[in-house]
């Protein structure tokens, strides 16, 4: 337990330096924290408009002990279409970081395969920068990132830049070209994973949609990997970020608390995490 | 500690007293049959069972009051923070920490427990100040029941009937229109301390008087002990009962609403109409029987049906926070969310129809 912070719901307004838009949909965000977060990849924010409302978001940045925050907001509702309105200068209200995220240590040493879908891209990068950032101390590191046309792709040059990498691999699809100009694959995430070489000792990481994780799994299953080889980063609506509003609830776990992070192995017989 | 033996009058006049100077809730009558648990104001009636009144004429069905006391202490649309907005642009934020003092009067034991439950639930992991300020700064006066309340009580076979813990001060009724009144916690002590209450010599006897009264079996009885309950009720994912129980539900979200240990809340913010650069953010009881509940961005339902919901509600009593919170059910027995029902599904009966169950696999 921890000791009780009389703020804990109450956010810290923090500056927004810089603000674009990645896609019609989505804006990136990167803050300047009056303190830095120590966050672990993986983990989130409640970021919120005061008068407007909260919700919470990926820390889409690499850990550290630096003054940044990035992060990436999708237009889905009333508040994160507010959001889109924000640009450098302004303020947004940021609690956290909450949840557990990814312990780099377990990934010294392995291959790492990396599948997002969508926005699933953006907590991801929080691990794959750390990852790339110490280049050596880890094995083999593929990442293959779908979205639906090229119009919806995310942290684009970025990833082009990783693929340049010594040891990278980064395999880009797109759903449907949409006639827009792609110099990547067409098809589903599923796709490329017969082709590569999985050893046991490999860890993967999904994120994305919900109904991507069953084909995904399915895929690394036939290919072999153990379950607890296998992380997934879960979605759920939450409201506080401190276990107690009940709306992250899967079965007797807190997406908050005991994720959004979590090892297949310790979800998959709990039928509410996956469907 | 302090132990009075006290006229039944005398102490609710000592409670109305009491009311004037600070906030006292108490169980009052809000229509014919029902009561809610309410702040005690000059006009209020207060009333209390008669020991010697067997048909309980002279009091009704105070013990199942609605809310339940422990939802005072996370009460409806309470403020988060408040913020202000500066001429450009940015936003000062103030959080509302609730610190002024409250006496919660005349609590049952399913309802001391259910707040026990509540407080080790709320301290959990990352604690919730906005709760727990507002606890620290509450004291507890619970009551004894010497009988059920109702048919739909089931209290003793949920393990609640012989809870004390968390009260700071505990009534038992005795014969003669008069209560045991003992202080259980300093704070309590020093609160009855100026009351000038006659105190009492045999504690151990009016404890033994008032249980004697008690009938046997007091309220339902499960079929097995509430820890087998419990391990069918873990066991019974795949029962037909959810969906046959749930095939009436409105998904109104009552029972989540009266349940004594149900918190599940949403957030809203809000600024003023008079003055768009100030507001506040507040939050609201939620439950998870509401169709929405469970909806993420992008829309899906983790708990789309009725039965589903369902089923997460009981597992969520009987196993769900029991195995985070320490193996107590979270299920205290008070019967009501089947009382406040409008189509009679009943918590007992689904925990009983998958304790038959589990008997006929075993």
């Amino acid at each position: 337990m921890k000791a009780m912070d009389p703020r804990i719901l109450t956010p810290a307004m923090v500056r927004i330096v810089e603000a674009t838009d990645m896609t019609a949909h989505e804006r990136f965000f990167r803050l300047r924290l009056p303190r830095p977060l120590r966050h672990a990849p993986g983990q989130f924010v409640m970021a919120s408009i005061p008068g407007i409302g909260e919700a919470p978001i990926s820390i889409c940045c690499g850990p550290g002990d630096h003054d940044r925050l990035e992060l990436l907001v999708r237009s889905a509702g009333s508040l994160t279409m507010a959001m889109q309105q924000l640009g450098a200068g302004d303020q947004m209200g940021i609690r956290g970081p909450f949840g557990t995220g990814f312990d780099l240590a377990e990934f010294e040493g392995c291959d790492v395969l990396i599948v997002a879908g969508g926005l699933g891209l953006a907590p991801l990068r929080s691990l794959i920068e750390p990852l790339l950032a110490e280049r050596n101390r880890f094995g083999r590191i593929t990442i293959i990132s779908g979205c639906r046309t090229p119009a919806d792709e995310l942290f684009r040059d970025e990833m082009r830049a990783w693929g340049r990498a010594p040891g990278t691999r980064v395999i880009r699809l797109v759903n449907d070209t949409a006639h827009l100009p792609w110099d990547g694959e067409v098809g589903l995430v599923t796709a490329p994973i017969a082709g590569l070489d999985i050893p046991p000792a490999t860890l993967a990481v999904l994120c994305g949609p919900p109904v991507m994780y069953k084909f995904v799994i399915m895929e690394l299953a036939a290919r072999g990997l153990a379950h607890d080889r296998i992380f997934i980063d879960l979605e759920r609506r939450m409201r506080c970020g401190i276990g107690k509003c009940g709306h992250c609830q899967i079965n007797h776990l807190t997406c908050c608390q005991d994720g959004p992070v979590f090892r297949l192995s310790a979800v998959e017989a709990l039928p509410e995490a996956l469907a | 500690m302090g132990a009075y033996l006290v006229e039944r009058l005398v102490f609710l006049e000592w409670i109305r007293t009491l009311a004037g100077n600070e906030q006292v809730y108490f169980p009052q009558p809000l229509a014919e049959s029902s009561f809610h648990f309410a702040r005690v104001h000059s006009s209020s009636l207060l009333a209390l069972e008669d020991f010697d009144d067997p048909h309980r004429t002279t009091i009704f069905r105070a013990s199942a009051c609605v809310p339940p006391p422990a939802r005072i202490l996370a009460p409806e649309g309470e403020q988060l923070f408040t913020f202000r907005r500066d001429g450009a642009g940015d936003c000062t934020l103030t959080p509302v920490l609730d610190s002024s003092r409250r006496i919660l009067a005349g609590v049952r034991p399913c309802d001391l427990k259910a707040i026990a439950l509540m407080d080790r639930f709320q301290r959990a992991t990352i604690p919730d100040p906005h709760y727990l300020v507002r606890r620290e700064h509450t004291l507890l006066i619970g009551h004894d029941c010497l009988h059920p309340c109702d048919r739909y009580c089931f209290c003793d076979a949920a393990g609640s009937l012989a809870w004390r813990e968390g009260a700071d001060i505990f009534l038992t009724p005795q014969p003669g229109a008069r209560l045991l009144v003992e202080a259980l916690t300093d704070q309590g002590a020093v609160l009855l301390a100026g009351a000038g209450f006659p105190a009492c010599g045999e504690v151990e006897e009016c404890r033994a008087r008032a249980e004697a009264r008690r009938p046997d079996p007091f309220g339902r009885r499960f079929a097995a002990s509430l820890d087998d309950v419990m391990a069918a009720v873990a066991k019974g994912w795949d029962a037909d009962v959810w969906q046959e129980q749930s095939m009436r539900c409105f998904s109104c979200g009552t029972c989540n609403l009266v349940c004594p240990t149900c918190s599940c809340f949403d957030v809203r913010d809000d600024f003023s109409v008079e003055d768009p650069d100030s507001g506040r953010r507040t939050r609201h009881w939620d439950g998870c029987m509401l169709e929405n509940f469970a909806v993420v961005a992008g829309g899906h339902n983790f708990r789309k049906s009725p039965a589903a919901r369902q089923r997460h509600r009981v597992m969520r009593k009987f196993v769900y926070q029991p195995h985070r919170f320490g193996g107590t059910s979270f299920c205290v027995g008070c019967g009501r969310c089947r009382r406040q029902c409008t189509v009679d599904i009943d918590i007992f009966e689904i925990a009983s129809e998958l304790l038959a169950a589990a008997g006929e696999g075993a």
